[in-house]
C-alpha cells in the first residue's frame, strides 16, 4: 500500500498522509466486507435456488436468486436492529 | 510509514473506531448466516412472514445469550 501523498509539486512524495492513509484504509475495508457479502450471497442463494441444476438456468431459479438476495439483505438489517436498536428481549 | 504517525492521537483514535466498526460489521455478517440458516426453511419469498421475521431477531439475541453461557463455563473449566 502506498500511503504517501498526492504527488503536489514541492512536497515530497514520500511523505506519509493521514488522509490519504484513511481514505486508503476505508475502501480496502469497504472492498473486503462487499466481497465477503458476495461470497455469502453466492453460498445462500445457491442453496436455495438451485436446488437440481439442470442444462441451464430456468426463469424460475432467476426469480429465485433476486427474491434471495433481496431477503438476505434485510436480513441483515433485521439482525442488526435485533442487536444495536431496541430493548434487549 | 513513519512511525512517528503511531503517535498521532487522531490517527490511533481513527484506526480504533475503525476497528469497532470492522467488528460490529463481522458480528451481524457472523450471525445473519448463521440465523438465516435456522429461521428461513423455506425458498425465499418476495417477503418475510412474521414468524420469520421474529425467528432472526430472537436467533440473534440467544446467540449472544449463548455466547455469555459459553464464555462462563469455558472460563471454569481452568
Amino acid at each position: 500500500m502506498d500511503f504517501s501523498s498526492p504527488s503536489s509539486g514541492s512536497s515530497s512524495s514520500s511523505q506519509f498522509n493521514a488522509d490519504v492513509f484513511k481514505d486508503q484504509l476505508k475502501n480496502q475495508l469497504a472492498q473486503a466486507y462487499a466481497e465477503e457479502f458476495l461470497e455469502t450471497l453466492r453460498a445462500k442463494c445457491f442453496d436455495k435456488c438451485i436446488t437440481k441444476p439442470g442444462s441451464s438456468l430456468s426463469g424460475s431459479e432467476g426469480s429465485c436468486i433476486s427474491r434471495c438476495m433481496d431477503r438476505y439483505v434485510e436480513a441483515t438489517g433485521i439482525i442488526s436492529r435485533a442487536l444495536f436498536s431496541g430493548p434487549p428481549q | 510509514m513513519d512511525p512517528s504517525s503511531l503517535e498521532n492521537p487522531e490517527l490511533v483514535q481513527f484506526i480504533n473506531q475503525e476497528k469497532e466498526r470492522a467488528m460490529l460489521n463481522e458480528m451481524v455478517a457472523k450471525l445473519t448466516n448463521v440465523c438465516w440458516d435456522k429461521c428461513i426453511t423455506g425458498t425465499p419469498g418476495s417477503k418475510f412472514s412474521s414468524s420469520e421475521q421474529s425467528c432472526l431477531s430472537n436467533c440473534a439475541r440467544r446467540y449472544l445469550d449463548m455466547s455469555v453461557i459459553i464464555m462462563k463455563r469455558f472460563q471454569n473449566m481452568h
